[in-house]
């Protein structure tokens, strides 16, 4: 192991000194080594005697669960275990399903500054409805591991910018490449809702409002015009498929990718944070009748009736924000999921990061309960929450027999930031609780 | 019709412009009028006589020589020529609002052979920049003005001031005192050291003490040149030895809490004679700065919202709004607490504020006395003009500003302004203009201005372009002005008649705030016109936005 | 009649009072029947503390007090030493001086904003105390400010004036300006490469030497023309004469330990490494030398320089003997350093106390100013915080910040502050001046050169870092 590293960090090395070349070594470089291909174990597992958190329902205080063929086959207070199982004895440990961030850019951000090339987040131009997620992420970015061996097995990884982003990916933290990670290769389209910003720039005076306005309504106009076009293109080419005869429709990628979308067969995320404009995306969801996520959320307890209303959920992301205003309480977004929960919004809490720090999020779940929310809220909001959000509640998100075995094992809450995770499971497989980390731990932790 | 446009000339002649300066009659009676002579009791009744550019008597039964012309002062109030204890009136330079932070553009003016970058060249004077002319000082006089301190407003070393009166042909027949002070801003020079608030503070340090070191070696050396290196011949450093030996005040331009403490600081660590200019939280370090015995020149220019409403916007900050219920009193507190101050304009463009401004803080707090005193004596004091001016005293400069009613009033018209002697008569204004000018009433008449335009500004040295968007209600404007650089601002006092519009706009460039009027003639999709800026009038032309 | 007036004095002196004392006050406080967790020795259950003029005068149980003292109930509560943050860009009107590659002549201290809220909300995260550095833009950065967050004080007030003075100084690609080319008309500033990073330092340190003997020779009559005071190398002569603390910004392992290398030659001790994200490579160089360690607890892949950080480093550090702090480098990292701290004792095993330590007690001796705080023990500054839980536990918050026994921060106060806060902006919307919409006029003008938020590299407002 020691003789690969030390070749993995010549080759970082040689990254560092030949910048202009970064790209071609960039996969190498990111590449954690031996264990990174270490996919796992399949089999038959039996986790025994473990406080078993199902999410969903009770806490099995002293419980089995069984894992087979990639799914949980059995979980109980007494589950009978077939011979073949590898039995892992659970006693002073805890059990949970594995957590699910629904908002990063896990895979196309490795190193946000200074190294463009491993970036892979923002395509060219305003209006990108076909740019896929799912083909930009790097199965091998070290933060894959990183995240997972923390507990996180599920995250929705997302384009960002322009005005539509693209479109985003459901996938497991697990696989050598972006088919064996994908949950829902595309799952939902990103728009970067217009906003009403005054901000003028750093150290700038605060754009008059009345002209943020004004701005705001220029780039919804943009946005409802690509809505308008793709609903034309898409009743020109069904028409094209029931009527051979008539012209032949020329295709366009863009409108093409919008279809499922703007019909309200796929949902739409949109980002916002303001009451202003989360109000907006309500209204336009309404016109549109389309399926809306809002994704953000500062404000959006304050939108709450609107949001009931339309079944839009609100994946939070600003836990571990500062909070704007000068006069804003302190605790302002600790507060937020607890306001969103008593007000009856579905909601999941997420990191929103683009990586390399979504292993906090249990932590961020775990200050919303210190704030208000309740515990077993909290859990859920990392968990079944996020799974409802993304549409794969049936599969994700809770310890129940048939769903797929995202597992991991605990020495104890795993909302608390002194929890070691000493098992894990993803889709029934028992991964390595390695990572580029711990390898350079190991490497470095008896130097004299 | 010819006539009535002829009329129509004449009419705007009195309204933008006084008459010129009385021909050569020196000896003048200002009779039957109330008299405020600051430093005495005032003179309900009584007399006043001006010869030779001094006040020769003054009194309720002064005696009014035969060869005086004589004014009947009746409903009229004498004041001592009043005194804006900050301004860059007349200085040439073109003066460009810095940002703290931002790179600047590369400076127009010529090299010198400074040692030291410019903006960090106390060597500069006002008087150098100055210009003569009466007629550029106009609007400042005929709002009541005889005596500004001015002083350019670029750089960290702003330069050398000047008390100058609002008079004369010629830079040498203006100034009363020069050089006063320096001036500092806590600002940097972008790119180049000091480019942040904090290399700010050392190279003001270095400086300082590089002065002192070199006047000490060129003691030594004039004492004993044997034998010892020829100290350099730095004018910056030099201009730097009246700072630092305590004979010239240093003037800090710094408004909040922390800028006065460290103006203060400074101070304390230099043994500087400071003063602090802007001091819109002086009240809040009112304690220090009488222990320190530093006066204030205090703006006038009071915030106010200049956001328009909307109930989706951001709440205002609470310091925000603090900020300005509490700003109108800190001149009372200030006098209360002991401390020296006087009034300046503080970069407004509308002088009006100055006076509304003033009475302000005597609602909130501010003997009248008081105020009037600080623009007046108190101001003199500061200035160490005390002896010449500030106040009507026989033997003092004839410095007087004649107003009809009372300077508090809120309907005040300035009649006469003595300026060294020489009287500036101003015609009133009619109280409604617009019902001379002819049969048709205006808004028929108005041209259609409203709509976006893009326009540029004329800065000297490069253009700023922008954006006007106009809304016009009959002879209304509503709207709003942007350029890259302030953003947007509403415009206010938006008018258009039939020859044009004008409007006036607050700016924010960085944190300078400037007010400025627009003054537009609009032609098909064409326009163009002229801006008052506090650093003077630039031009701008545009087209309409289809 | 005057009975009515003593009354009236009595009830409004009733009145005012709770709140005055609550902020002000220098009378005693007991906090009674707390779990302490004295970071020095060991945790104690059931446990009173009493304050006096601003210090820990007892710590026990069943203590007594005044008959005045303030009394508040523990029971169920942790109390621990206020969190002292070792590495902070907070309250700062400007960060860096990015000119020149040697700023040694800029002092923090005047550039301090007392009105900066983020001061408040790391209250409220159990913060107390921080190390107020210059940014990274220099090898040779800025001298610091340690300050304790005296929200509401004279900015005076702030500054811990026994604290022994320091510096920054930055090594890697902020120093180099790999992401900050020169903007029109600014030359390419010397060094670009680490190299010449070692070499700035290098030839700073030899230039403070000889400014030093120029003096020397002048005193002793050997020369007879003054010298220049040099406000840049006074402070580098500080340095070497080991009266300065030097902080020192570095990622990279190489550099850091050439750093330590250049400076044992010149016989300077460094105070501490600042991020060290790799420190571990060179934990038993680092311990050689005697140098601290101040590092983020996990943060990483931020750019290319901290790809390599592991959440370990604190482990290895600490196992090596190596005095560990985990600071945040950014607002709003600082109020949740208690979870930071907590994170150790997965990643390796750091033991409670220890970990506790690496936000109290170990940056306190990294700034010299462990003996007035960083940990409960009599005689210390009374710089406590009460949390509702054990502030590892992810559920617990703060409810009460004690500096130098005094408060200034407390839940239920704050929830006060809420609603007068609300009515004071009610009055004041009601005002004329506060009207919409308005005639003109300026804006406040704030005179901040930085970003908000801000970590280690975020582009700052005059072209630099942090």
């Amino acid at each position: 192991m020691n003789v690969k590293c030390k070749t993995q960090n010549v080759k970082f090395l040689i990254f560092l000194l030949l910048a202009a070349h970064c790209s071609l070594l960039t996969a190498n470089a990111q590449s954690d080594g031996s264990t990174q291909n270490l996919l796992g174990k399949a089999g038959t597992f039996a986790i025994q005697n473990a406080r078993i958190v199902t999410v969903s329902g009770a806490v099995i205080e002293n419980g089995t669960i069984l894992i087979q063929d990639g799914k949980i086959a059995a979980v109980g207070a007494s589950v009978s275990v077939p011979s073949n199982a590898e039995k892992i004895d659970g006693k002073g440990l805890s059990v949970y399903p594995g957590m699910i961030d629904a908002g990063t850019n896990m895979g196309l951000a490795e190193i946000s500054s200074g190294a463009s090339a491993t970036i892979d987040v923002q395509e060219v131009g305003d209006i990108n409805a076909n740019a896929k997620a799912i083909l930009g992420i790097n199965p091998h970015s070290s933060h894959i591991n990183v995240t997972r061996v923390a507990g996180v097995t599920t995250v929705l990884s997302m384009p960002s910018g322009g005005l539509i982003s693209g479109q985003s990916a459901v996938i497991n933290l697990w696989g050598s490449t972006q088919t064996d990670m994908a949950v829902v290769p595309t799952f939902a389209l990103i728009v970067n809702f217009p906003r009403v910003s005054t901000f003028g720039g750093f150290g700038q005076p605060q754009i008059d409002f009345n002209e943020a306005v004004r701005r705001r309504d220029q780039r919804l106009e943009a946005l409802k015009k690509a809505f308008k076009d793709a609903e034309n293109y898409g009743r020109i080419k069904d028409a094209y498929v029931k009527d051979k005869s008539l012209p032949l429709p020329k295709t366009d990628l863009g409108l093409e990718a919008m279809i499922p979308y703007i019909r309200g067969e796929k949902p739409i995320i949109f980002t916002a944070e303001r009451k202003r404009d989360i109000d907006s995306i309500i209204k336009f969801v309404e016109e549109t009748k389309t399926k809306g996520i809002v994704i953000g959320g500062q404000e959006a307890w304050k939108s709450a009736e609107g949001l009931k209303k339309n079944n839009i959920p609100v994946i939070f992301t600003n836990m571990f924000n500062l909070p704007v205003q000068d006069d804003d309480n302190y605790d302002t977004f600790y507060e937020a999921p607890s306001k969103l929960a008593q007000a009856g919004v579905n909601f999941a809490i997420s990191t929103g990061d683009n990586g390399a720090n979504v292993r906090d999020l249990p932590y961020q779940a775990g200050t919303a309960a210190a704030f208000g929310l309740s515990k077993d809220d909290a859990l859920k909001s990392v968990t079944l929450y996020p799974a409802q959000i993304l549409g794969i509640a049936d599969k994700y998100g809770s310890l129940e027999t048939g769903k797929m075995a995202n597992v991991v094992v605990t020495t104890g809450d795993i909302l608390d930031a002194r929890t070691d995770v000493k098992y894990l499971f993803i889709n029934g497989r028992l991964m390595p609780l390695t990572s580029r980390h711990t390898e350079l731990f190991e490497r470095f932790k008896d130097r004299k | 019709m010819k006539i009535r446009i002829f009329g129509i000339v004449l009419l705007a002649i009195a309204l933008f412009s006084t008459v010129s300066a009385q021909n050569r009659t020196d000896v003048y009676a200002v009779t039957n009028a109330r008299i405020v002579t600051v430093s005495g009791a005032v003179i309900e009744r009584g007399t006043v006589v001006v010869r030779d550019g001094l006040i020769e008597s003054v009194g309720a039964d002064a005696k009014i020589p035969a060869d005086a012309r004589v004014l009947d002062g009746t409903g009229l109030t004498v004041y001592p020529g009043f005194i804006d204890a900050l301004t860059s009136l007349g200085i040439q330079t073109p003066a460009r609002p810095q940002t703290p932070g931002q790179p600047q553009q590369q400076n127009q003016q010529p090299q010198s052979n400074s040692n030291y970058p410019n903006g960090l060249q106390p060597e500069k004077t006002a008087v150098e920049d100055l210009r003569g002319g009466d007629a550029q000082f106009e609007t400042p006089r005929n709002a009541g003005f005889t005596t500004v301190l001015t002083v350019g407003n670029t750089g960290i070393f702003n330069g050398q001031s000047a008390i100058i009166n609002l008079g004369g042909e010629s830079v040498s027949a203006m100034v009363v005192k020069s050089p006063f002070a320096q001036h500092f801003s806590f600002r940097n020079l972008g790119i180049t050291y000091p480019a942040s608030l904090l290399g700010t503070f050392s190279a003001f340090r270095q400086m300082l003490l590089d002065a002192k070191r070199l006047q000490e070696l060129q003691k030594q050396y004039a004492a004993n040149p044997r034998g010892m290196k020829r100290p350099e011949d730095d004018k910056s450093l030099e201009a730097l030895f009246p700072v630092i030996n305590g004979t010239m005040p240093i003037v800090f331009n710094a408004n909040l809490e922390r800028e006065i403490n460290r103006s203060l600081d400074l101070a304390k660590e230099f043994n500087l004679k400071a003063i602090i200019a802007g001091g819109q939280e002086a009240w809040k370090v009112a304690d220090r700065l009488k222990s320190q015995n530093v006066p204030v020149l205090l703006s006038m220019n009071f915030p106010k919202r200049t956001a328009a409403s909307s109930p989706d916007a951001d709440p205002e900050s609470l310091a925000t709004l603090r900020f300005r219920a509490e700003t109108p009193k800190g001149a009372a507190i200030l006098s209360q607490k002991g401390v020296k101050f006087a009034f300046q304009s503080g970069g407004m463009t509308n002088l009006n504020d100055f006076f509304s401004n003033a009475l302000k803080a005597t609602e909130n707090g501010l003997s009248k006395d008081a105020a009037i005193r600080a623009m007046t004596l108190d101001a003199a004091e500061i200035f160490g003009i005390e002896n010449r001016t500030g106040s009507i005293e026989p033997g003092k400069i004839a410095n007087l500003t004649v107003i009809r009613g009372d300077v508090f009033a809120k309907e005040r018209t300035v009649t006469h302004v003595f300026v060294d002697g020489r009287l500036f008569e101003m015609k009133e204004k009619p109280r409604t203009p617009t019902t001379n000018s002819g049969g048709t009433t205006p808004s028929t008449r108005a041209l259609a201005v409203g709509g976006t335009w893009n326009i540029t500004l004329e800065v000297p040295g490069q253009t700023i372009p922008g954006t006007l968007n106009l809304v016009q209600q009959d002879t209304t404007l509503t709207g709003t002005m942007s350029t890259a650089l302030t953003g947007s601002s509403p415009i206010k006092d938006g008018k258009v008649t039939a020859e044009g519009f004008s409007f006036s706009v607050s700016v924010n460039a960085g944190g300078t705030n400037l007010d400025l009027a627009f003054n537009g003639k609009v032609s098909g999709n064409q326009v163009s016109g002229t801006v008052d800026t506090p650093q003077g009038v630039i031009s701008f032309t545009g087209t309409k936005n289809p | 009649m005057k009975k009515a007036i003593v009354l009236f004095l009595i009830i409004s002196m009733s009145l005012i009072l709770p709140n005055f004392s609550l902020a002000q006050s220098k009378t005693e406080i007991l906090i009674r029947n707390a779990t302490v967790l004295t970071a020095v020795k060991g945790n104690l259950e059931n446990t009173d503390i009493l304050i006096q003029n601003g210090k820990i005068a007892k710590i026990g149980k069943n203590l007594k007090a005044a008959a005045n003292a303030q009394i508040i109930d523990a029971t169920g509560k942790f109390v621990s030493p206020g969190i002292i943050d070792a590495h902070s860009h907070t309250m700062l009107d400007a960060i860096n001086e990015g000119s020149f590659s040697v700023t040694s002549m800029t002092q923090i201290q005047d550039v301090l904003d007392p009105t900066d809220i983020s001061i408040y909300r790391a209250l409220a995260g159990g913060v107390t105390t921080g190390n107020l550095l210059h940014g990274s833009a220099n090898p040779i950065g800025g001298q610091n400010s340690t300050v304790k967050f005296k929200w509401g004080k004279p900015v005076g007030d702030y500054l811990v004036n026994d604290a022994p003075p320091g510096i920054k100084f930055a090594l890697g690609e902020n120093v180099k300006r790999s992401n900050f080319p020169p903007q029109p008309g600014q030359p390419t500033r010397y060094p670009r490469t680490r190299m010449g990073t070692m070499e700035v330092i290098r030839d700073a340190f030899i230039r403070a030497r000889e400014y030093k003997q120029s003096w020397d020779d002048f005193k002793n009559g050997k020369t007879k023309v003054q010298p220049r005071t040099d406000v840049e190398l006074q402070p580098i002569v500080e340095i070497l004469e080991g009266k300065r603390l030097v902080h020192a910004h570095g990622y990279r392992s190489d550099e850091h330990l050439n750093l330590l290398r250049l400076a044992e030659e010149f016989g300077v001790r460094i105070a501490t490494l600042q991020h060290g994200l790799e420190a571990y490579k060179i934990a038993p160089e680092i311990a050689k030398h005697g140098a601290g360690v101040s590092i983020f607890v996990d943060f990483w892949s931020y750019k290319l320089e901290a790809y390599d950080t592991i959440p370990h480093n604190a482990y290895i550090l600490w196992k090596n003997g190596v005095n560990v702090s985990i600071n945040s480098d950014s607002d709003e990292r600082m109020r949740r350093l208690n979870i930071d701290a907590a994170k150790v004792m997965r990643y390796g095993g750091v033991p409670e106390e220890e970990a506790l330590k690496m936000i109290t007690l170990n940056p306190a001796k990294q700034l010299g100013i462990d003996k007035r705080t960083g940990s409960i023990e009599v005689g210390k500054d009374a710089d406590l915080v009460i949390w509702t839980a054990h502030p590892f536990s992810i559920y617990s918050r703060v409810e009460t910040t004690f500096i130098d026994g005094e408060i200034f921060f407390d839940r239920t106060k704050d929830a006060q502050m809420r609603v007068e806060m609300q009515k004071e902006r009610e009055n004041l919307e009601k005002m004329e001046v506060n009207r919409a919409p308005g005639s003109g006029g300026t804006q406040p003008r704030v005179p901040s050169e930085r970003r908000k938020a801000d970590r280690d590299d975020a582009e700052d407002g005059d072209g630099g870092n942090q």
